[in-house]
């Protein structure tokens, strides 16, 4: 006789050996919310809720619920959003794992959530489809069989299902499956299971990997990533020549990564994309810079010939004697750029960030910033297509940051910050303060960490201006 | 009633009654919470005592499956609801109000995966017209949609949604209708109080201007007509 079937713990012991350090893991409900409970204290991963939560972990008698409303606490270095941030989230590609429970699964991974033979009409997703859909790895927690015996790993889903080709590991009460691209391969049976047992247990056709081996169940503490930089010129090594960047700052001197943008200068990466507000102009406008200093902006940048492309909304300096950088390196044909108003920069990055691949708009229709673009009228009114943007790389500005990267800022220097952060593939972030996982309210996090992946302390003598003559 | 202006602004209604003016058979509302917590229990309470029938909700869904009926589960009961639009109506293991009134076809049902009724609402606040999502490509939430291939990848048009009233449950709020939430009690009250041409908020405490830190306001009073002091648990 085959070995005992197991239970949703031990299950969950084996699906959490998936989760790799310093990612977001969202938990679905059923055999996924057990999860939480098996992973011990202060492992460097985040658990994602739909209801909001980032880095939970269970706790009674709290005022944060996970996706099944069971109580929950936001542990040191999580995070509270909203709902449709947590979506964002996982349609904006930041999660790298999943946990869901599912009632069928094909040699293809295409799933269905939990969705019965008596419900197949309702269709019930909650936050599953999201789920599949957005993040980078789904594991399926499930028995492998219904009571009666008939497999639940078919060779096609009989009923509708949640997610298309999403699966990536499956793991049973008693065997872990691959997808291997081909079909489902046998990596792991539980104790006192061998290949055959499982084999006959499965109505889809099931290699055996060369591998084959038994499960455990110990979960491993996991280090947090470090993400500290000693130096600016660290963070910034890596950006290589024809990057797309996004560059914060809304014009003047508030929430401008000045200590970075040095930094960028001196590494010298050019043919850069910019995506700012300005271009540049704080060298002309002054925004209040005392006599006799040259504020730092990205005029560095442009004056240093790194600027091929920008993407802005003010790229021009106010006064038409005192032609801003950018304008002279336009007027040169020394870069190239696109204008944008500045809502629509503002929400091109949201849904950069968020995976919305396109929105429509009615800023800009029947003006020039309109033209070129596809026009669609809905309930009557005319809009514009507009595209989301996802940058190479971010460098901006907070006020405090703890290790993990979740951030504050202080006053307007929050701007374009917030959405700039989500929409990039590496977040450089210069903040005043560096604290520890704990010491910023977790209410009040406007950036999780999530999205910042290096962190650079701006020194405290730090000038915002050139030394120059 | 909302009187004066500038600085005289009251937004803060002495009754949930009151504060529902307007709100009127047919409607369409939003209902903040999640799985039967951090609702707006006062305020649906109100709708449920008025009887105003025929309206379509927009929510997560009923209470979890074990617990006692929410208020959306006993809005649904009452026959008020012609229309639900939720990720989860309701858990399909679960017997409750909503289930009910489905199988009997006294309830028209519409669901969307969470993050797609989100982007849907929010949209519909920031005054978009709708998005395109991959979420939900290739499964029956696609039907009915445009399809558009965009860098290689399936995406699925979702237009913009809103709604006459927004009902939500806040935590602490000044008293021109500055927000803030405790915990998960955030949810979807910040895309509904956007994307509402009423936003009507419950809130447990009511503060002076100038009480709540401005860097920790996470709906701006812009967003929120109307508030009532709760007078029940969040």
């Amino acid at each position: 006789m085959p070995g005992d079937r197991l239970d949703p713990q031990k299950m969950a012991q084996r699906a959490a050996q998936e989760i790799r350090p310093g990612e977001t893991v969202a938990v679905g409900t059923g055999l996924a919310a057990s999860l939480p409970a098996v992973i011990p204290p202060g492992s460097g991963a985040w658990l994602l809720a739909e209801s909001g939560a980032i880095g939970y972990r269970p706790a009674t008698g709290s005022n944060v619920v996970d996706a099944s409303g069971h109580t929950a606490e936001i542990a040191p270095g999580g995070a509270v959003v909203g709902t449709v941030d947590a979506a964002a989230l996982l349609s904006g590609g930041h999660v790298g794992l999943a946990f869901l429970e599912a009632s069928q699964v094909n040699e293809k991974g295409d799933f269905v959530h939990w969705t019965t033979a008596e419900t197949f009409s309702l269709a019930a997703p909650g936050f599953a489809v999201d789920l599949a859909s957005g993040a980078h790895r789904l594991v399926l927690l499930m028995t492998h069989a219904h009571e009666g015996g008939i497999s639940r790993i078919q060779r096609q889903c009989t009923l509708p299902v949640d997610g298309a080709g999403c699966a990536s590991l499956v793991v049973t009460d008693i065997a872990v499956l691959g997808l291997t691209g081909s079909g489902l391969e046998l990596l792991e049976v539980a104790p006192g299971w061998n290949a055959d047992d499982v084999a006959a247990m499965t109505e889809a056709p099931l290699a055996v990997s060369a591998n084959l081996r038994e499960m455990t169940f110990n979960v491993p503490m996991l280090p947090w990533p470090n993400k500290v930089y000693e130096s600016a010129a660290e963070a910034v090594a890596d950006i290589a020549e024809g990057s797309v960047v996004n560059v914060d700052g809304f014009g003047g001197p508030g929430g401008m990564a000045h200590y970075l943008m040095v930094a960028l200068r001196d590494h010298g990466a050019k043919g850069l994309t910019m995506i700012s507000n300005t271009a540049g102009i704080a060298q002309v406008a002054r925004f209040g810079a005392p006599e006799g200093v040259t504020p730092i902006d990205h005029t560095i940048l442009v004056e240093n010939g790194q600027i091929g492309h920008a993407i802005a909304t003010y790229p021009v300096s106010p006064s038409v004697n005192r032609p801003s950088a950018f304008e002279r390196a336009f007027l040169a044909g020394e870069s190239t750029l696109e204008v944008s108003p500045q809502g629509t920069l503002a929400e091109r990055l949201r849904s950069g960030g968020a995976g919305v691949a396109a929105f429509y708009t009615p800023t800009g229709v029947g003006t020039l910033l309109g033209e070129g673009k596809e026009l669609r009228e809905i309930n009557g009114r005319p809009y514009v297509l507009e595209q989301g943007i996802l940058a190479d790389f971010c460098i901006i500005r907070g006020h405090k940051a703890d290790t993990l990267g979740n951030m504050v800022y202080k006053g307007t220097s929050r701007n374009f910050n917030p959405v700039m952060a989500t929409a990039a593939r590496t977040t450089i972030v210069e903040v005043d303060e560096i604290v520890a996982p704990g010491e910023l309210d977790p209410e009040a996090v406007v950036t999780p960490g999530v999205f910042v992946d290096r962190i650079v302390k701006r020194p405290a003598d730090f000038s915002p201006y050139l030394e120059t003559a | 009633m909302t009187t004066g202006s500038g600085s005289n602004l009251i937004r803060v209604y002495s009754s949930a009654e009151a504060a529902l003016a307007g709100l009127d058979q047919g409607a369409s509302l939003f209902v903040s919470g999640y799985a039967g917590r951090h609702e707006p229990a006062g305020l649906l309470d109100s709708v449920i005592h008025a009887g105003v029938g025929g309206l379509t909700v927009i929510c997560q869904g009923g209470g979890a499956a074990g617990t006692p009926p929410s208020g959306i589960d006993r809005l649904v009961e009452a026959g008020l609801v012609k229309k639900l639009i939720s990720p989860l109506p309701f858990n399909p293991r679960d017997h409750g109000a909503i289930k009910r009134a489905w199988e009997s076809r006294r309830l028209e049902l519409e669901v969307q995966p969470t993050g797609v009724l989100a982007e849907r609402i929010r949209a519909g606040g920031a005054g978009l017209g709708g998005i395109f999502l991959p979420t939900g490509a290739g499964t029956r939430f696609a039907e009915g949609r445009e399809v558009r291939v965009i860098d290689g990848r399936e995406h699925l048009f979702q237009p913009a949604i809103r709604a006459d009233f927004a009902l939500i449950r806040a935590a602490v709020a000044d008293s021109l209708g500055n927000l803030t939430y405790s915990g998960t009690g955030r949810n979807w009250s910040p895309i509904m109080a956007m994307s509402a041409r009423v936003t009507v908020a419950e809130v447990d405490e009511i503060r002076e201007p100038g009480g709540l830190d401005p860097e920790f306001v996470i709906t701006p009073a812009i967003f929120v007509q109307r508030m009532i002091q709760s007078r029940s648990l969040g």
